[in-house]
């Protein structure tokens, strides 16, 4: 990305008026969750049993989840105006490691799951610390550790396939107290979202993404927030590996690579500013669910599933077009 | 940087000025050196036929990825693009040389159309490239999947295997081919108006607008020749290989993007040049070669390319804050 990423010669004037008017009536903000109510009054009227059927919501759940944990990572490092790749590799390398080890290895799950959550902490503490510390933007230092996690997962397990440990499968499947793990595991993240963002935390993230020089001028510490920032993406992406371990009992050396894309367009749908400085990852989170309703709206349609990739990559076109018009008009007027 | 100056500029950000160059070119000595002092047959003159070839296809992709890079951007719809290419060719041409010449003006067209969806949503309506080039990619295997309903039964006509691979004048069609692309690559950047405002667009985008050239439109450029690259290749590659699958592309966005990088290019954009995105595709190359004799695998390769990217990149950050 430029560094000036917002200039008079980028404006699309034809769009400002509709756009003014959407944003007073906060209908940007609102976005997320229109598309959320449209698309699942779509599925509903086409073949309600989607939505309505017996296990239909732990089933959704149960593949939200990881997009959930991932694009609350990526939310918050898309705060500070960068991005991270990484995930990709980190989940990666979680599957395999929780594959080839998991069921020989003398440790306890416990241990298991902690160690593998340590490393994906270490790795994101890694890019944030380079981050930080050199001019490298974001993209590409995410781009090459994306490269090596992916390497390293690929070293550790070749081929999809191996075992993970029997207790790490039924420590997400089931329910407790007759709701899903995995609902249950989605009402944690918004809760903690609703108690994160009102912290300094989350405060300073925002204000290094909106303007870093001025950030750095009051205050914030630079370093210390991008190093936690990219531990905590690379933690919950880790988490996620955990989850789709014990989802498909088994480990992959390019589980990860899906989630990228994925976690990007659940932010941008979302509504947070690619820019960086606004957003929420209670909306990313509803992102993640309007994106995986729409193999749900495919199959409902009738048409392939393939249909369902083209959708969710056309669907971030739309949404990250929208944001980036909506930005690029405010910035052009003056903040 | 002295944005103004390159009005009057013969040859900005010449060859000679970027010491990032040179050291690529010497880490492609070395590492070549490298391998020869493992193994003997490594000098050889088909190992280096061999080697060149396999960098050919980074080398083509890699030029109009060095266009976009050097605007500031960056274009990751290059896997898909080049994918799509190769399986739309193999599926329509159907084994028919004769259909050939049809089969790949509308392949051609259709990449030009993706770098133009690509292009002016990062010109025009301010998209991150990243973003922008990231959703297009996935569109495009959308839409491939649905093509191709998962599977490619199909084989690319015979005679396109035997034009990349036949000999002229001593050197394969496909050696010759990048010849070209570099020395298309250094007349676009250093002798023409458009490389000139290319660089401008990258140093500072606002102070080449207020210099008078038109970014929105320019900037769309390096987009629509970064496709087309990306759908030649695919082409191409599918001739050496003899076949089209979905999974071809995959490599390229990666290798593609730290070939420029390695070869010097900034980030940041407005520095580097396509001479050096050469270097960084024999680097590359020649990497993969030297782990291959180690027996070391895909695995090795992406945490090796990883850690040169990283590198490369930092050493080309250091160079900025000189100035």
């Amino acid at each position: 990305m430029s560094e000036t990423a917002v200039d008079p010669s980028v404006r699309g004037r034809w769009a400002a008026p509709p756009l003014r008017l959407a944003r007073r009536i906060g209908l940007v903000a609102a976005m997320p969750y229109l598309y959320l109510v449209a698309l699942a009054l779509a599925i509903y009227f086409l073949q309600s049993n989607l939505l309505t059927g017996s296990g239909a919501i732990d089933v959704r759940a149960t593949a939200v989840f990881p997009l959930a944990l991932i694009a609350f990572g990526q939310t918050l490092a898309i705060f500070t105006r960068g991005i991270d790749l990484a995930v990709g590799g980190i989940v990666s390398t979680t599957t395999a490691l929780l594959a080839t080890h998991g069921g020989t290895s003398g440790l306890t799950l416990g241990v298991q799951v902690a160690a593998v959550i340590g490393l994906g902490a270490v790795a994101g503490a890694f890019n944030g610390a380079v981050v930080a510390l050199t001019r490298l933007q974001p993209f590409i230092v995410t781009l090459a550790t994306w490269s090596i996690w992916g390497g390293v997962a690929f070293v550790v397990l070749p081929v999809e396939g191996g075992a993970t440990s029997p207790g790490l499968i039924s420590l997400v499947l089931g329910s407790v107290l007759g709701v899903p793990k995995s609902v249950w595991g989605i009402a944690i993240l918004f809760a903690i979202w609703l108690w994160l963002r009102n912290t300094r935390f989350v405060v300073d993230l925002k204000a290094i993404g909106s303007d870093e020089a001025r950030a750095r001028l009051v205050g914030v510490p630079l370093v210390r927030r991008k190093v936690q920032t990219y531990a905590i993406s690379g933690a919950l992406a880790a988490t996620a590996g955990v989850w789709v371990a014990a989802q498909t009992a088994s480990g992959a050396p390019t589980a990860g690579d899906q989630f990228i894309l994925a976690s990007v367009a659940a932010v941008v749908i979302g509504g947070a500013s690619i820019f960086g400085g606004t957003g929420s990852v209670a909306s990313s989170i509803v992102g993640a669910i309007v994106l995986l309703m729409i193999p749900d709206l495919v199959f409902a349609l009738e048409l392939t599933s393939f249909w369902s990739v083209f959708f969710q990559g056309f669907l971030l076109i739309v949404a990250v077009t929208i944001s980036s018009l909506a930005i690029t008009l405010r910035v052009g007027r003056g903040r | 940087m002295n944005v103004l100056a390159t009005r009057g500029v013969k040859v900005p950000h010449s060859l000679r000025r970027n010491p990032a160059i040179l050291l690529s070119y010497a880490t492609v000595a070395a590492l070549f050196i490298a391998g020869t002092l493992y193994t003997s047959g490594f000098g050889s003159a088909n190992n280096i036929r061999t080697l060149l070839l396999q960098a050919s296809f980074i080398g083509v992709i890699g030029l109009g990825q060095t266009l976009c890079i050097l605007t500031g951007g960056i274009d990751l719809s290059v896997p898909w693009t080049l994918t799509g290419a190769a399986v739309l060719t193999s599926i329509l041409a159907n084994g028919d040389a004769s259909r050939l010449p049809e089969v790949l003006a509308l392949v051609l067209v259709l990449a030009v159309g993706v770098g133009l969806v690509n292009g002016i949503g990062v010109a025009y309506a301010g998209v991150p490239p990243i973003i922008m080039t990231l959703g297009t990619n996935g569109a495009l295997q959308g839409l491939l999947l649905v093509y191709t309903q998962g599977g490619i039964s199909s084989f690319p006509p015979l005679a396109l295997n035997r034009f990349v691979l036949d000999r002229s004048l001593g050197l394969q069609n496909q050696l010759w081919i990048w010849i070209g692309v570099v020395l298309l690559g250094i007349v676009l950047l250093s002798a023409t108006t458009l490389g000139r405002r290319l660089y401008a667009i990258g140093t500072n985008r606002n102070a080449a607008y207020l210099a008078g050239i038109n970014v929105k439109r320019v900037l769309v450029i390096p987009y629509v020749i970064s496709a087309v690259g990306a759908a030649a290749t695919g082409i191409l590659l599918m001739g050496y290989t003899g076949q089209a699958f979905l999974t071809m592309g995959d490599p390229y966005l990666f290798a593609s993007a730290a070939a420029v990088a390695v070869g010097g290019a900034s980030i940041l954009g407005g520095d580097g040049h396509y001479v050096g995105t050469v270097a960084g595709a024999m680097v590359l190359t020649l990497l993969s070669g030297l782990l291959l004799l180690f027996s070391l695998g895909t695995g090795y390769l992406s945490i090796a390319y990883g850690g040169v990217l990283l590198v490369a990149a930092f050493l080309a950050s250091l160079k900025l804050s000189r100035r």
